[in-house]
């Protein structure tokens, strides 16, 4: 992809020290970014690296805790999205902000202050038909959103935008959802843009975007601006090693283990993700005795999908999972259960540990239909009763009672409880979705070591994170995911993190 | 005690609409109270209780899993025409094969009835409220086409209703009262139904699948398959409901056999917090609100549609007073 | 009267009450109590009306007790976000109480009633003539209001921001709409619409005062609702259509034809609404045409 150079001009936007903390987190911690005029600035990262945050705090999402922001010169307090509109920035979210049953039109219309009541204006429909046609932007503005491919969708997005006069056009991974014929078309109106004196932020994790559209780039890493880099001076491989960072850290010992015969093995599985595309595509994958697998990648590669599927909580579309040989592919979740699947899902509070029931009744709540806590009709509860407080004493979960309800417990303890359930059934395979997403260090530490625990005794499991320093501590095997497809697998003992950056970032293949 | 409060104070909002039509408020209070103190009263509270608290008792499932069950009226309906249907059938069998075919017929339909909407909301996603409410009334209307109709009474002077039920299909009841046998069925509903949501297995996925849909097919829970079932043993209580009042009370079906038991249920349900057992005394409760009903008909010369006044009141005092407690809580949380 | 004329009239009540409670639900609040509101606004008209001969503050009267009531409902399902359908039907019972309690001493008077004038010209046509131009004031402004309404909801900004509200309320939140507001308005426009029909009933459709006036329309309203898919203009057929139904069992039983016939036709209405929901969740999955989305579902900022 051959770009047009837009020339250097003045200082758009200076964001300084900006500072964002949520509970447990500093999701941007001092981070300095700057956005000149008809620049194409690529902002990079891994997730949880700040990018998004950073810019919902220009655009008036957040409140920064910390930090100044200029706007041409001028110092500003973007206190909501009105307010960043009314500066002349625009944002394209990754999930779009479109109401479904209404027209294209109606979406642009909604919200503004004119026209103030009959909205079929020659005005309005002659300006959204002006902006469509001068950047390229073809959309029927009588088609309902519903109606809309992705790439159409993003457009209207766009329009909106533009039909309030964005200036500065911010796009969050905006080319998660498109085809590579639609994303060739975006980066031809960003350039548009950019010749045309406006400004272009896109975030991503994709590296061949970033070096082929970008003027200048700017690496965040675990809430800092690691650094900002001109676009003669932009190489993948430096690019890679600054996004996922060379410090790692291999805290924990594992014991080299033999691994036996394969537990689950994965063949050419197709999987449809929310939207109708598919979100895992041909994957196979094989996972033996005392064997963790560890799946690396950027979040929304296909990861949650392919561990929803082999959970039994999504659909498959085509392709076979077999479990110590039997096939349980559209097996009912309860009989994935009794063969021995334990999961640990990403949403701990809705699905895994519901609030309302107490701690004892999450406990067995994959289990409550096995000897000896159901007799086939009643429940035991003495039986529940004690492997409550057997659980809570040997994982130390801290609970006011057994009887509490589930809400009164700390998010570390919430995971600790979901770790215990799942365990304590003895299971021959375990899924763990971001087991340790959210959780303080000494919960995090504590998580990595039961898991390494049911490895040593010979369960096979397979973990999904985006802290590859995570991954490459736990796992004996490492697969890369990136487009729904794995892109690389080997042992973790020849990891080389550069690659694995390249390869979370598209650019590379290690079949 | 939250829903005692509410309780009491829905009651004594009513004095304003007392005097709007002329009636001293504490003539009208009286009245209530001496209800309870009588034993002719409190009897007779019982035996209107009887439907109600069948119904409300069914009730409790469904609501407990988030399954919005507006249909017990026209559930209790079917009952009422099944067991009137075996009357018709059997005439001349022994009392407790009569019953006991009663009893089965109004349970077996008035479960179907209930089972429609569960199929429709766990197949295919349809608005449950909707559903439920609109069949109530295709089942009133498919009494009214029978007792104005096919099995109406031909000695009856061209009234809705059917020949009065012979003795052998009539429920035996307590000499000198009008309390029936179905009272003894409404307790024993109670205690199962309380057992089965506190002890067993399925009172366990009720739970879960109250929470939320995912959480329940996370822990392997067929939905489907519970909605149907929690739905048929609802449908059928409400349906038991139905044949009690048709054979314990009004010894033949008419038009209008029941004024609106189904949707006091709904009421009765909510108030018990879905609780089986406090079902029962918020059911004599609601019973003897009926009978005041009554005698403010006669005595106070008030529309019968008095009990309605106070059900409503303690109804809308009840939801304004949970959301104080919700809020309560959210406040200590702060 | 002929049978279409009579149609007409019957279809009326239903008319004004669902494009009512069409603008509550597109809002995104359910509203059970319709038939409550309904029977209250006959009452009251009915009430008014005798004591003070004006039809037109009956009317008035009619709609502000409809309105008042919703109130009751908007409060506790927007404000409190209690359980909406819990709510609604704790005031359809009130309101059936009350309008039995209050309306005791009224049982078998008449009132003052809305006056039907004939269009000149248009009423002299053949057929069409005494069906649609020979009739009351309400009629002609309930069909007029069913357009105007159609217009409102969408194609202006109004319109397009009570949609919104109903289908995204986060949305709409973050794009600066006042969603409670809105939700206040389209629910107590809907109470103001209820007690409207409640009085036609009541002035025009009854000649006097019985117990039990609204007999369950106001739940057919809410079947309509659906059937009309939230929109004004097939509001238009759906109450014609049931009105149709009303007005045909009438004549039929006036005529004799079995008692057995009214029982089935009058299931119809609701039966075609449980068919029209089953088509509608169906479809609905694929096409997003139909059941607002965030409807029954209290909206809290942040959630």
């Amino acid at each position: 992809m051959d770009f047009v150079i837009p020339q250097r001009k003045e200082t758009l936007v200076q964001m300084k020290g900006i500072v964002k903390k949520f509970p447990g987190v500093v999701a941007n911690n001092h981070v300095d970014f700057e956005l000149k005029a008809g620049e194409v600035h690529g902002l990079l990262g891994e997730n949880g690296a700040g990018k998004t945050t950073l810019m919902n705090v220009l655009y008036g999402i957040f409140r920064p805790d910390g930090g100044e922001i200029y706007i041409r010169g001028e110092k500003v307090s973007v206190g909501s999205p009105r307010e960043a509109i009314n500066l002349g920035i625009g944002m394209v979210h990754q999930h779009f902000k479109l109401v479904e049953p209404h027209t294209v039109f109606e979406n642009i219309l909604l919200g503004l202050k004119e026209p103030v009541f009959i909205l079929d204006v020659k005005e309005a429909a002659s300006r959204i038909s002006e902006i469509s046609k001068r950047y390229e932007l073809a959309v029927d503005p009588k088609a309902r959103i519903w109606q809309l491919s992705m790439g159409e969708r993003q457009r209207v997005e766009i329009l909106k935008a533009l039909y309030r006069g964005a200036t500065i056009l911010i796009l969050d991974e905006p080319t998660s959802v498109l085809t590579p014929p639609e994303t060739k078309e975006l980066f031809r109106f960003i350039t548009q843009m950019a010749t045309e004196g406006r400004s272009v932020v896109f975030i991503t994790h994709k590296l061949d975007e970033v070096m082929a559209a970008s003027d200048r780039v700017t690496v965040l890493r675990a809430g800092r601006n690691v650094d900002t880099v001109d676009r003669q001076q932009l190489d993948k491989m430096k690019l890679a090693s600054m996004m996922v960072g060379r410090e790692v850290l291999f805290t924990l010992h594992k014991n080299p283990i033999m691994a036996g015969e394969p537990i689950l093995e994965v063949d050419n599985l197709t999987v449809m993700g929310d939207k109708g595309l598919p979100a895992v595509k041909n994957l196979s994958l094989s996972i033996r005795k005392a064997e963790l697998v560890g799946i690396a990648g950027i979040a929304g590669n296909g990861q949650r999908e392919l561990t929803e599927a082999i959970a039994g909580m999504r659909r498959i579309a085509s392709g076979q999972v077999r479990l110590c040989g039997r096939e349980i592919t559209h097996k009912p979740i309860a009989r994935r259960i009794r063969e021995g699947v334990a999961y640990i899902p990403e949403d701990r509070v809705g699905v895994a540990a519901p609030q309302g029931l107490t701690v004892a009744q999450d406990l067995v709540l994959r289990r409550y239909r096995e000897k000896p806590f159901s007799n086939g009709i009643f429940l035991e509860q003495q039986e529940i009763d004690s492997n409550a407080e057997k659980l809570i004493k040997e994982f130390n979960i801290a609970v006011t009672a057994k009887s509490a309800p589930a809400r009164t417990l700390s998010g570390g303890n919430l995971q600790k409880l979901i770790l215990a359930r799942e365990l304590s059934g003895n299971p021959k395979l375990m899924i763990a979705a971001y087991p340790t997403r959210g959780l303080d260090v000494g919960a995090t530490e504590y998580v990595r070591s039961l898991l390494l625990k049911q490895r040593d005794a010979g369960g096979a499991l397979l973990v999904v994170s985006e802290d590859l320093e995570e991954i490459l501590s736990l796992s004996d095997r490492i697969a890369v995911m990136y487009g729904g497809e794995i892109v690389g697998t080997f042992p973790a003992s020849e990891a080389n993190v550069e690659e694995i950056g390249l390869m979370m970032g598209g650019s590379l293949r290690k079949p | 005690m939250v829903p005692v409060v509410s309780l009491v104070m829905g009651f004594l909002s009513a004095a304003p609409l007392f005097l709007a039509v002329g009636v001293n408020p504490i003539l009208a209070y009286q009245e209530v109270l001496g209800i309870f103190a009588t034993t002719d009263g409190l009897t007779e509270s019982l035996t209107r209780s009887i439907p109600l608290l069948l119904a409300s008792v069914g009730l409790c499932l469904p609501f407990k899993m988030n399954f919005w069950n507006i249909g017990a009226e026209g559930q209790l309906f079917m009952g009422a025409f099944a067991a009137t249907g075996m009357v018709f059938l059997f005439p001349d069998s022994p009392t407790i094969v009569l019953l006991g075919s009663m009893m089965i017929a109004g349970f077996v339909f008035g479960g179907l009835w209930g089972l429609i909407p569960a199929y429709l909301k766990a197949r295919l996603e349809t608005n449950e409220v909707l559903t439920t409410l609109m069949l109530n009334f295709v089942a009133i209307l498919w009494v009214d086409y029978l007792v104005y109709g096919p099995w109406r009474d031909p000695a009856g002077f061209k009234f809705p209703l059917t020949p009065m039920f012979p003795p052998n299909a009539r429920l035996p009841w307590i000499p000198g009262t009008r309390i029936h046998a179905g009272l003894i069925m409404g307790l024993a509903c109670a205690v199962l139904v309380y057992v089965f949501m506190a002890r067993s297995k399925w009172g366990y996925e009720l739970k879960v699948s109250g929470e939320s849909r995912l959480a329940a097919k996370y822990a392997g829970i067929d939905y489907l398959r519970l909605t149907m079932i929690v739905m048929f043993i609802s449908g059928g209580l409400a349906g038991l409901a139905g044949m009690g009042l048709v054979s314990g009370i009004v010894f033949r079906l008419r038009h209008g056999i029941s004024p609106g038991y189904g949707f006091s249920a709904i009421i009765i349900a909510w108030l018990a917090r879905l609780n089986p057992l406090a079902v029962v005394p918020v059911s004599i409760l609601f019973g003897g609100l009926l009978v005041a009903g009554d005698a403010f008909q006669i005595k106070l010369g008030l529309a019968f549609a008095t009990s309605q006044v106070f059900q409503a009141l303690i109804l809308l005092f009840v939801v304004g007073a949970d959301i104080f407690t919700r809020y309560r809580v959210t406040l200590t949380w702060k | 009267m002929s049978l279409l004329a009579h149609t007409v009239q019957a279809g009326t009540p239903f008319l004004l009450g669902t494009i009512g409670e069409i603008y509550a639900e597109r809002s995104g609040v359910l509203n059970l109590g319709v038939e409550g509101m309904m029977a209250m606004g006959a009452l009251t008209a009915f009430m008014t009306s005798f004591y003070t001969g004006s039809v037109g503050l009956a009317i008035l009267a009619a709609m502000i007790v409809g309105l008042v009531l919703s109130s009751i409902h908007a409060f506790l399902s927007i404000t409190m976000r209690a359980n909406q359908i819990v709510s609604g039907l704790a005031i359809s019972i009130l309101g059936l109480g009350l309008s039995g309690f209050l309306g005791k001493p009224m049982i078998g008077m008449t009132a003052p009633r809305l006056p039907s004038f004939s269009v000149p010209v248009l009423a002299d046509m053949p057929v069409i003539g005494p069906i649609l131009f020979s009739q009351d004031a309400l009629l002609y402004a309930s069909i007029l209001l069913a357009v105007v309404l159609w217009f409102v909801l969408f194609k202006t900004r109004p319109g397009l921001n009570a949609r919104s509200v109903g289908e995204n309320p986060a949305m709409a939140d973050s794009l600066g709409l006042n969603v409670y507001l809105i939700r206040y308005v389209c629910v107590l426009f809907g109470g103001a619409m209820s007690g409207l029909a409640g009085a036609y009933l009541s002035l025009l459709y009854t000649p006097l005062w019985i117990e039990g006036m609204s007999a369950g329309r106001g739940w057919i309203v809410i079947a309509l609702t659906i059937f009309a898919v939230w929109n004004p203009l097939r509001a238009l057929l759906g109450a014609y259509l049931f009105g149709g139904v009303y007005a045909l069992q009438f004549r039929l039983q006036a005529i004799g034809i079995g008692a057995e016939t009214p029982q089935f036709l009058l299931m119809l209405p609701y039966l075609t609404t449980i068919c029209a929901l089953v088509l509608i969740s169906a479809e609905s999955v694929k096409r997003r045409i139909g059941v607002p989305a965030a409807l029954a579902l209290p909206y809290v900022r942040g959630e």
